[in-house]
């Protein structure tokens, strides 16, 4: 109205409309040509190292101030509010299980070969059901010299008893207690009623040691939302600098994990600038003003075809290692989706191969009718056969015929109804701007429309979207489970299939958001988590396989990184990849292996 | 005798005007009024860009091998022979999409302008010519709505319309309605100054002493006088309508499955289309939204032109020419008026 756009188109008005698609041509003309014609790019053919750029290319080294220091990004979006691990608002690196390098844990994940690794502790005992012992490191100190005791460790979960408020309270539903047996020893006793060690050891791996010190002293109300802008771990970097255009971490000379790693990281500083769009980051990544990031970058390959250092872990597609399943949640409480056959039609319908090669930038294969990842640590519990005969997959046609019999019929508006209830209109919700999943979103909804299901997106605000899946009011939605970690394949079992968590409709629950109903599922998913060897486990998830290929509460609609892990071979070479993989493409857990072996191009 | 007051008025009018011829003598032969309007170049080139875009949007499809929601690549293929401009973020063909884009948003344009022109002049003709308490209150209401940036009105309409259950909402002719409902003040305030001239004229005292009620004295003797700015109003409505709702959906707001050049801009965005130098996947819905906003301006100025002789633009000698012929016309008056037997006097 009195907007200029929307008022009066005057001729300012047009001439800015015409500025923008000159402006257009220009930018595309630029592009197109850095892409094209940069085949010489920053770097040089440098056969001889390990860990470059896709394309083999390898830069030549940083001068200046930041020749010393790794740039890193995707991480932090904001101003960094505090430093402490108990917010659910902490600043990287604080926040929970990215990094370790100002906090770290007692064990650390390595999502490759699914193995648990050692970390703040040197070992760790598995005795059945009962417990599990950890021993610590040798010398372990804070960064501001104190002792790390077994004391702290204890001291750390205890602060889940202190306040219900914080992510570690949710140990003790798993734990019934936690004891130092001396300064190096700590002895967790198993819950036995739930008997879930994986979900033990995957806590473990996720909790940062905290300095039983500094968190005694601050009263347990406040304990998730108190300032800390001078974070203590026990990580080889300390925090420096930060203010809203950068994080800022300096090495601590004095790390106690110099022997254990071989060495300090090689280098002194690591610098996370602050970006307001992936956008941003991915131009400064692409220049080479960025060594490593975690950012969704489409058709990544542009950049090393364009001649740059880019490098991912694997070097053909899907270029990442998957290592989590967004799935299409649907509501079995409604009209409709409360009838299996429906919900096999419905995930017989999608197009996956579309979804993987065009929303997903071909950083996905094709899913599997399962909800066990078939790569990675997950790969020895797939079973490939019965997900082919007994699984669905991509199939218009068919989907089609699952619903005409199960006693469907197509009204004139090409929308079937069965048993009464007309398939639609569904409302399919995912948070606005997570962009590959709107994308996903577009390509369910069409399919759903091709087989005769009325289905259409809808993208509101995560918290409003988060409310609705936990709340139960949601027809379809496009929502994440568990990713790889030591509790999976049995975490994402849970997530989709637990009576247990199961809440009505209108109260929040964390699992079975589709509040899909069934009596025998409880004792199976007991029985997987209480098994104790492989072949046991494998066992019970091929059961709970069989029974969510035969039910369908929900389907994966791609496999995607648990992390994006991507480096610029700009400054630094010997990265990780799948030719050079003596660590995993992580930050997180067992991810922290590469800072200790990358090298600097220069000097 | 009717008749020849109405013609005294409109030779009188200011503004807008349809001319007319000042000597109807008992053997002219009157041509009809639009046949006295000046179709300038300018004119036929906006309307010939009008048409091509039309012709894209409505005839395209029909002679296009691809449709617009068939897969016939992958993400950002590059154009080819078989696919003039590549394909989009979801592997369909560029120019199939942009077709289908082009016709959404001249529909959504055309729902949402004339919706709005319809409210503005309807609120503007009433305020105008019944002045008072109505006209305070209908002007204050404009004020209000005015004052209050529209970007955020429609952006909050649109996404309550999105999470509504009522399809009618969802799709389309929703973000048409959104559109139309909160564009119209300022088509309201301006006729509102028009209609209130036009009441104060001879005719308007003339109608009603005939007995005329009025509703009827809106639409015969209030709204015909305003036409031809209603026609360039609703122009530039259709333009801002379909800018608005460009932005719109660049801002995710469009309705789902919908193709529309702002849906086609928010996709190309997203997939980062730009650094990796998909151009064809932004520069041709910006260049169609470029060239209908241009087409339509351009009408609209053109047309301004030939309801409004005094702003008819033109070479020097073009200019001297009509001076020339004004001067002539003036002239050949002036000696009619002189004349013994003038077939000009009014009649009370």
């Amino acid at each position: 109205m009195s907007d200029p756009v929307f008022g009066l188109p005057s001729r300012r008005s047009f001439l800015t409309l015409s500025g923008i698609a000159v402006g257009g041509l220009a930018l595309a003309a630029c592009s197109g040509g850095a892409t094209s014609t940069n085949t010489a790019g920053t770097g040089s053919s440098a056969t001889e190292k390990k860990g470059i750029g896709n394309n083999g290319q390898v830069g030549k080294g940083r001068a200046g101030a930041t020749a010393d220091s790794l740039l890193i990004a995707g991480f932090q979006w904001g101003a960094p509010a505090t430093f402490n691990p108990l917010s659910p608002t902490a600043a990287w690196p604080a926040s929970g299980n990215v990094m370790q390098i100002v906090y770290e844990s007692l064990l650390r994940w390595n999502i490759l070969t699914g193995e648990i690794m050692p970390g703040l502790a040197k070992e760790y005992k598995v005795d059945g059901t009962n417990s599990v012992t950890l021993t610590l490191q040798d010398g372990i100190t804070f960064s501001d010299g104190s002792p790390c005791t077994a004391k702290d460790v204890v001291a750390t979960y205890e602060l889940g008893k202190k306040n219900k408020g914080i992510s570690i309270s949710a140990f003790w539903q798993l734990a019934d207690s936690i004891e130092a047996t001396d300064d190096k020893t700590v002895v967790i006793k198993v819950n036995q009623k739930s008997k879930n060690v994986g979900q033990v050891l995957r806590t473990v791996t996720e909790t940062y040691i905290l300095p039983a010190a500094v968190f005694s002293a601050i009263a347990d109300d406040k304990l998730p939302t108190t300032v800390i802008d001078k974070p203590i771990g026990t990580g080889p970097f300390t925090l420096s600098k930060a203010d809203q255009t950068q994080v800022v971490l300096a090495i601590n000379e004095n790390y106690w994990g110099k022997t254990f790693y071989g060495g300090l990281p090689v280098m002194k500083q690591i610098i996370h600038p602050i970006f307001k769009s992936n956008e941003d980051g991915n131009i400064k990544f692409q220049a080479g003003e960025l060594d490593i990031m975690q950012q969704f970058v489409s058709q990544i390959w542009k950049m090393w075809e364009g001649g740059k250092p880019v490098g991912t872990f694997l070097k053909s597609k899907p270029y990442f290692v998957p290592g989590s399943m967004p799935m299409l949640l649907m509501n079995t409480t409604k009209k409709g989706l409360d009838n299996a056959a429906v919900r096999k039609a419905i995930a017989s319908a999608i197009d996956y191969a579309s979804i993987a090669d065009t929303a997903m930038s071909g950083y996905s294969d094709a899913v599997q009718a399962s909800l066990i990842l078939p790569t990675g640590a997950e790969g020895k519990f797939f079973n490939k056969s019965d997900a082919e005969a007994n699984g669905w997959k991509y199939d218009a046609a068919a989907a089609e015929k699952i619903l005409t019999d199960a006693g469907a019929t197509k009204g004139s508006d090409g929308i079937y109804t069965i048993d009464g209830n007309r398939l639609g209109p569904y409302k399919l919700i995912t948070p606005t701007g997570w962009t590959d999943w709107n994308a996903a979103c577009e390509i369910v909804a069409k399919s759903l429309k091709a087989i005769g299901i009325d289905c259409a997106t809808n993208f509101p605000q995560q918290a409003d979207c988060t409310q609705a899946i936990q709340g139960g009011t949601f027809d379809l939605a496009c929502w994440y489970v568990s990713g790889v970690n030591p509790a999976t394949p049995w975490a994402r079992f849970k997530d989709i299939m637990s009576q247990a968590e199961m809440q009505p409709i209108g109260k929040t629950t964390f699992a079975n958001y589709g509040r899909w109903e069934n009596a025998e599922v409880e004792a199976m998913l007991t029985e997987a988590a209480q098994a104790t060897d492989d072949a046991g486990k494998k066992a019970a998830y091929d059961k709970l396989d069989a029974l969510y290929r035969k039910e369908v509460p929900s389907c994966p609609l791609m496999y995607r990184p648990d992390e994006f892990y991507e480096y610029n071979a700009s400054n630094f070479f010997n990265w990780p990849d799948e030719n050079n993989d003596y660590a995993p493409p992580m930050f997180r857990g067992a991810g922290n292996t590469w800072m200790y072996k990358i090298q600097k191009i220069a000097g | 005798m009717t008749n020849i007051s109405s013609n005294a008025v409109t030779a009188e009018a200011e503004g807008p005007l349809v001319p007319t011829d000042p000597t109807p003598g008992p053997k002219a032969k009157a041509k009809p009024a639009w046949m006295n309007l000046n179709f300038g170049p300018r004119l036929w080139v906006s309307l010939g860009i009008i048409v091509v875009i039309a012709l894209l949007a409505f005839v395209g499809p029909l002679l296009y091998p691809y449709g617009p929601d068939e897969k016939v690549g992958s993400l950002y293929d590059a154009p080819s022979a078989a696919h003039w401009l590549g394909t989009e973020n979801f592997g369909y063909d560029v120019v199939a999409v942009l077709m289908a884009s082009t016709r959404n948003s001249l529909i959504n344009g055309l729902l949402a302008g004339t919706l709005a022109t319809v409210i503005g002049v309807g609120i503007g003709v009433v305020a105008g010519y019944i002045g008072g308490w109505l006209e305070e209150l209908l002007m204050g209401i404009t004020n209000i709505v005015l004052a209050i940036p529209s970007i955020v009105i429609l952006i909050l309409i649109s996404m309550s319309l999105q999470s509504t259950d009522i399809p009618f909402f969802k799709g389309i002719v929703g973000l048409a309605l959104v559109i139309g409902i909160t564009s119209w003040p300022w088509t309201a305030r301006a006729v509102r100054a028009q209609a209130s001239s036009v009441s104060t004229r001879e005719h308007i005292d003339v109608a009603k002493l005939s007995g005329a009620r009025t509703p009827g004295i809106l639409i015969r003797d209030v709204l015909p006088y305003l036409a031809s700015y209603v026609v360039m109003a609703w122009v530039l409505q259709l333009a801002s309508a379909i800018l608005a709702e460009s932005t719109l959906s660049m801002l995710g707001l469009g309705p789902s499955g919908t193709n529309s050049l702002g849906m086609q801009l928010h996709w190309a965005l997203a997939f980062q289309s730009v650094a990796t130098g998909a151009w064809w996947a932004f520069l041709p819905p910006t260049i169609v939204l470029t060239l209908i906003s241009f087409g339509l301006l351009y009408l609209q100025s053109s047309l301004d032109e030939v309801f409004n002789p005094r702003l008819r633009r033109g070479k020097k000698k073009n200019l001297a020419a009509a001076a020339k012929r004004r001067e002539e016309a003036a002239r050949k008056l002036e000696e009619e008026m002189k004349a013994p037997a003038g077939v000009t006097e009014v009649i009370v």
